[in-house]
């Protein structure tokens, strides 16, 4: 699982913990978490809830620091970034797609699809031409004036997604995309999401559900805060943590 | 996130929830309404009291009759405590004054014209007068030195007398009154000075000579004021100690003992109607500014409720590249507009309400720049007070627990 570090090396996380505060307890989410993942991976971070992959999530998202380690992302150092510098990385790097989708509504596909080039300081002419492309690539060119609200729950993962490319970031971060869908719209999304990585986007993507890790090229299981199996589909190297 | 990108947010944000953007608007709306309207009215009150002030007469300085003796000590016969006809034929040879109107006063004269009478007040008094008090004639001829030197019953009416005989000034000029049953002669009418209010007209009044007025009145020589205009209104404060050092000497008051008679110029009777006035203009921007923190509350309540509302959506921004700065000025945008909208809708409903609100109190008033200008910067600061803490909250929320909450 160790390789060396080398130019294609996106995310290198070593000796993640994090520690919550609940009340008198002291809980550890992350007790020592460390793997790596090249350029062009396609990774399942699977684990029974309460595993600790939503809290590994959110750190590998810089939505959260851990308590201890170094995550680096591209190289670079995350723990030492300002709040201003880890949302401007978020913002440039990292696209998320979210259980619930997690449009705004009252804006259309479009303005959703948009919204992280606002924060960009990119033009308005020039991100509704981002946006449009973005909702062309998932097969939505025909629904960018609808309102969340007027779409199907697969539409508004695809708008969801077409939103976390639409700044072309090197990693797609989904946290159990397929959870509010049904058996359909699952496939159709994880189709979107294969098609995505085989056009060279490294795609991260957190589930309990062991069917939707089968179509990852490399599954890391976590339980109780630790990795405990990391396996590639083609050379099923298992190492335990 | 330019502060152009959070206007068009907002604006798209609040299109959509109009119904509580207008009530969230509503304090404000009525708060910026109330100001506009409310210090139009004020100012309406003060330029009328100004104005009917000045129609008094320029550069006027009133003495009036004292009443009071020096705590009685110098309360012995022959001691003069009242005004003269001779204190006013004195004060006529001093510089710097060019009129000097002796005023003899008997109220509640009843004046019978034919069939209709009314209850005015007589004022015996000179052609000085029309000068000194600021009074134009709009039929006849005013009181002569003539119809003084002679003490003829002559009369000049105030229009509102006129209108209260039920007659018209061109009918009575030339006919003959009876005032307490003695017959004088109408010879003019004077121009409306306007300005009434409930307990005082100042078009109503019978003026006759003061010989007139001593003869088949008083009997008495006391004057109940002596009006005097001066020549210069630089001169004014030297005109002033000018009379009061000629009347302390007439009257034989000793140094230290204060005046036996009343010295007010025109200035004096402004500064006090001036501060009277500002005093009613503070207490009405004092309600509208109630109003307008009410309308800040209200806002700043209705934004409270939008940060719950849009917790996973403001934890949705932070993931997708927000900055705390980012959702802060999304929010304070959003309350600043609400504020400044309301404005605009309140300044227009004020400007409208003027005019009906001064016609109920009596009062010409007409919105001012001033008024507008305040009531729009007063809404700005509401709307960044009133944003301030929910945008902080806002800001400050942990994308986890924000995108997390249900």
């Amino acid at each position: 699982m160790v390789s060396a570090p080398g130019q294609s090396r996106l995310l290198d996380v070593s000796d993640v913990t994090r520690l919550y505060h609940l009340g008198e307890a002291d809980v550890w989410a992350l007790r020592g978490v460390s793997f790596a993942v090249d350029v062009g991976e396609n990774l399942a971070i699977i684990g029974p809830s309460g595993s600790g992959k939503s809290t590994l999530l959110h750190i590998l998202g810089l939505l959260d620091r851990p308590t201890a380690g170094s995550y680096r992302f591209a190289g670079v150092e995350t723990s030492s970034l300002s709040d201003d510098n880890q949302a401007r990385l978020r913002n440039r790097a990292i696209g998320f797609v979210f259980q619930s989708f997690n449009l705004v509504s009252g804006e259309s596909a479009l303005e959703n699809v948009a919204s992280p080039l606002v924060y960009a300081g990119v033009k308005r002419r020039e991100r509704a031409e981002r946006a449009a492309a973005a909702l062309e690539r998932v097969g939505l060119a025909d629904r960018m004036r609808h309102d969340p609200s007027q779409l199907s729950g697969g539409q508004r993962q695809r708008v969801a997604i077409a939103r976390a490319l639409v700044t072309n970031p090197p990693l797609l971060l989904a946290d159990e995309p397929t959870g509010n869908l049904d058996s359909e719209s699952s496939r159709d999304i994880l189709d979107v999401i294969a098609g995505l990585h085989a056009q060279g986007l490294t795609v991260l993507t957190i589930t309990h559900d062991p069917d939707i890790a089968a179509q990852a090229s490399r599954v890391l299981h976590i339980s109780d805060g630790r990795v405990v199996s990391d396996e590639r589909a083609a050379s099923a190297d298992t190492v335990s943590a | 996130m330019t502060y152009a990108e959070a206007l068009r947010l907002a604006l798209r944000r609040l299109r959509t929830n109009r119904l509580r953007t207008t009530l969230t608007a509503l304090g404000v709306i009525i708060g910026v309404g109330s100001l506009v309207a409310l210090l139009a009215v004020g100012q309406g009150t003060k330029a009328q009291l100004t104005s009917r002030i000045a129609s008094l007469g320029t550069n006027l300085l009133n003495i009036s009759a004292g009443s009071t003796f020096s705590g009685g000590v110098r309360g012995a016969a022959g001691s003069a405590s009242t005004l003269t006809t001779t204190d006013a034929d004195a004060l006529r040879s001093l510089p710097g004054v060019a009129g000097v109107a002796p005023e003899m006063q008997v109220s509640n004269v009843v004046v019978v014209d034919g069939r209709t009478n009314s209850t005015t007040t007589m004022t015996g008094t000179t052609p000085d007068e029309a000068k000194v008090r600021n009074y134009s004639i709009q039929d006849g001829t005013f009181l002569t030195a003539l119809d003084v030197a002679k003490g003829l019953r002559v009369a000049v009416l105030g229009p509102s007398t006129v209108s209260a005989l039920g007659t018209t000034p061109s009918a009575i000029v030339g006919s003959t009154i009876d005032v307490n049953g003695i017959p004088f002669r109408v010879v003019g009418v004077t121009q409306p000075k306007g300005g009434a209010t409930g307990f005082n007209d100042p078009d109503d009044f019978v003026f006759t000579p003061i010989t007139a007025v001593q003869s088949r009145f008083t009997g008495a020589t006391n004057l109940r004021s002596i009006g005097v205009s001066v020549a210069n209104p630089n001169q004014l404060a030297y005109v002033e100690s000018n009379i009061e050092s000629t009347l302390r000497t007439r009257h034989a008051l000793a140094s230290g003992t204060s005046d036996d008679f009343s010295l007010a110029s025109q200035n004096q009777l402004l500064a006090v109607a001036g501060a009277q006035s500002d005093t009613l203009q503070h207490f009405l921007i004092g309600i509208a500014v109630i109003a307008m923190v009410v309308g800040g509350i209200g806002i700043a309540n209705t934004m409270l409720v939008s940060v719950r509302e849009r917790v996973r959506e403001i934890g949705t921004r932070k993931a997708i590249g927000a900055r705390r700065r980012d959702i802060g000025r999304q929010f304070l945008v959003e309350a600043v507009i609400v504020s400044l909208g309301g404005a605009l809708v309140g300044i227009a409903l004020g400007a409208i309400a003027t005019g009906p609100i001064g016609h109920a109190v009596n009062v010409t008033a007409t919105p001012s720049l001033d008024g507008v200008l305040l009531a729009f910067a007063s809404a700005l600061v509401v709307g960044v007070v009133a944003g301030y803490w929910p945008a902080r909250q806002a800001a400050g929320l942990d994308p986890v627990e924000a995108l997390r909450y249900e």
